[in-house]
């Protein structure tokens, strides 16, 4: 009897672990977030949204290096593990993008007036989503899986380099075309913020990487399962 | 909407479409789960078979 | 034979099946003009603002254009199952790239070079002694539309609903050299020459360099899948 990588208790039991820290971490997060730190001098209770918007940004740039490193491995050794790994992250990617764009909508309206604004950053988040919903929708639309992987591997590889390249268009074309505005409120002063408040953003980013890593862990091992249970399939039918 | 408005508005679809996809997440991995050990057990059943 | 000289030859082939059956080239041609049409008829505007629409316009339709083109670019392989046929012979894929991307761009230059002028005819516009700088803006968008469009084609080869998946996956990468051109050409416009611009045009010459390499160096794992 031959098996793909098996789930060991003692895998699961790491997974078990990493799952209940996050749990506390988010916990003490929330606490943190909405009860301890004080509100912002001049965005007032709103700013507390950064404390979701900041860390969801980190994670799905870190989502989609994950996609270009297991791009990348992956045409480089051809191991389905790369390629598990690339598809999982950028799944979890677009999710947290989602999640970036919807809490970046929500600040902006009592700070801004409007739901949406074409600045950088929320543009730029929005077009990441496009790119790599475009990911996984290629990979489920070829049929071979080998094909599929490596299809998904270039184009993984080839948003990710694009990335700066983007972000850089997307910055130029804002700042030639900067809306008048008297307050400036994603350039409030940094220095004068209350410890507080640092120390919530920091235990938010914990939490929220905390998170990431056991959903992913989660999602990849679905994968590996399902690559498993096709070989089985097919082993049964020869 | 108020302030705290906005921000339970924020909390409470982030928190809550993460928990939503931990529920499918966890879902899908019992779901692979049952399914993997069906196979490797009935596997394992023909393989005596062949003894 | 050199990566360049096998490009050559390649390249030659696409183009003697393209100037002896032409479809592409006029297809994309009366596509192209036809969206002008359209523009012209949807923006029912006075000519100054018009002035300030054009570049846009222009990206727009020859973005569309050119994608239609993108889905012709392997369909000879395909219907004759040549592809196999190549990748059995111990051809550089660099080369196969690059004959691709040359071809397609020699096709969208061919009709842009017949669409602007008549762009400009259409919509009343002025400022002839324009075109050199106009023309340069186009050929660097256009080269970087092609790198990008060679790749994608190839990777939504054997993907179902191909034609409505290879601009959804490319249209997004595009936006840097869609926002350069444009802007690039508003400045000529407007100003005559660059000026403020110039770090648009570098933007571009950077874009498609590093595309074109890139693509050279990994379009033998491209055309695997």
């Amino acid at each position: 009897m031959r098996h793909l990588a098996q789930s060991s208790n003692a895998v699961k039991k790491r997974k078990g672990i990493l799952g209940g820290l996050a749990l506390v971490a988010v916990a003490t997060a929330l606490c943190w977030s909405l009860l301890v730190a004080p509100p912002d001098a001049y965005q007032g209770e709103v700013q507390r949204i950064m404390y979701l918007h900041l860390p969801s940004i980190l994670i799905a740039y870190l989502s989609y290096f994950l996609v270009f490193i297991g791009s990348g491995m992956y045409l480089w050794k051809r191991e389905k593990k790369d390629d598990l790994l690339a598809h999982a992250a950028a799944e979890l990617g677009v999710l947290f993008t989602v999640l970036t764009i919807i809490e970046g909508s929500i600040w902006g309206k009592p700070t801004w007036g409007v739901w949406w604004t074409w600045d950088a950053r929320l543009t730029l988040m929005a077009i990441l989503l496009l790119i790599y919903a475009g990911y996984l929708m290629l990979r489920s639309a070829i049929d071979d899986e080998q094909r599929a992987a490596s299809a998904a591997a270039i184009l993984g590889i080839i948003g990710f380099l694009d990335i700066p390249l983007i972000h850089m268009s997307v910055y130029w074309w804002r700042t030639l075309h900067q809306p008048p505005s008297i307050l400036r409120p994603d350039k409030a002063p940094w220095e004068n913020v209350h410890p507080a408040m640092l120390t919530a953003l920091a235990i938010s980013f914990a939490a929220f990487l905390l998170l990431y890593f056991y959903l992913l862990s989660l999602r990849y091992r679905v994968g590996e399962m399902r690559q498993e249970i096709k070989a089985l399939r097919l082993e049964r039918e020869v | 909407m108020g302030p705290w408005g906005y921000v339970s508005l924020a909390y409470g679809i982030v928190w809550g479409v993460i928990v939503v996809y931990w529920f499918v997440l966890k879902r899908r991995y019992r779901a692979a789960e049952t399914e993997l050990n069906r196979l490797r057990s009935s596997e394992a059943a023909g393989s005596h078979d062949k003894d | 034979m050199t990566l360049v000289k096998q490009a050559y030859l390649l390249l030659c082939k696409d183009l003697l099946l393209e100037l002896r059956r032409r479809d592409s080239l006029l297809t994309m041609f009366f596509f192209g003009t036809l969206l002008l049409f359209v523009f012209h008829f949807a923006f029912d505007m006075p000519p100054d603002k018009v002035a300030e629409l054009a570049p846009a316009l222009l990206w727009l339709a020859f973005l569309f254009t050119g994608t239609l083109g993108l889905a012709q670019l392997f369909q000879a392989e395909r219907d004759n199952h040549c592809l196999d046929g190549l990748l059995l012979s111990p051809l550089d894929r660099g080369a196969l790239f690059l004959a691709k991307t040359g071809f397609n761009l020699m096709l969208m230059l061919a009709v842009e070079v017949v669409v602007i002028p008549l762009f400009w005819i259409l919509f009343n516009l002025s400022g002839w002694n324009l075109l050199p700088q106009l023309f340069l803006v186009t050929l660097l968008g256009t080269v970087g539309f092609c790198v990008l469009g060679t790749i994608t084609a190839a990777i939504t080869l054997r993907a179902r609903a191909r034609e409505l998946l290879l601009p959804l996956v490319l249209f997004p990468l595009m936006i840097p050299v869609i926002l350069a051109t444009i802007r690039c050409m508003e400045m000529v416009l407007k100003t005559g020459s660059f000026g403020d611009a110039t770090p648009w045009l570098r933007l571009l010459l950077g874009f498609d360099v590093i595309f074109l390499t890139i693509g050279v160096l990994i379009f033998d794992w491209v055309i695997e899948s």
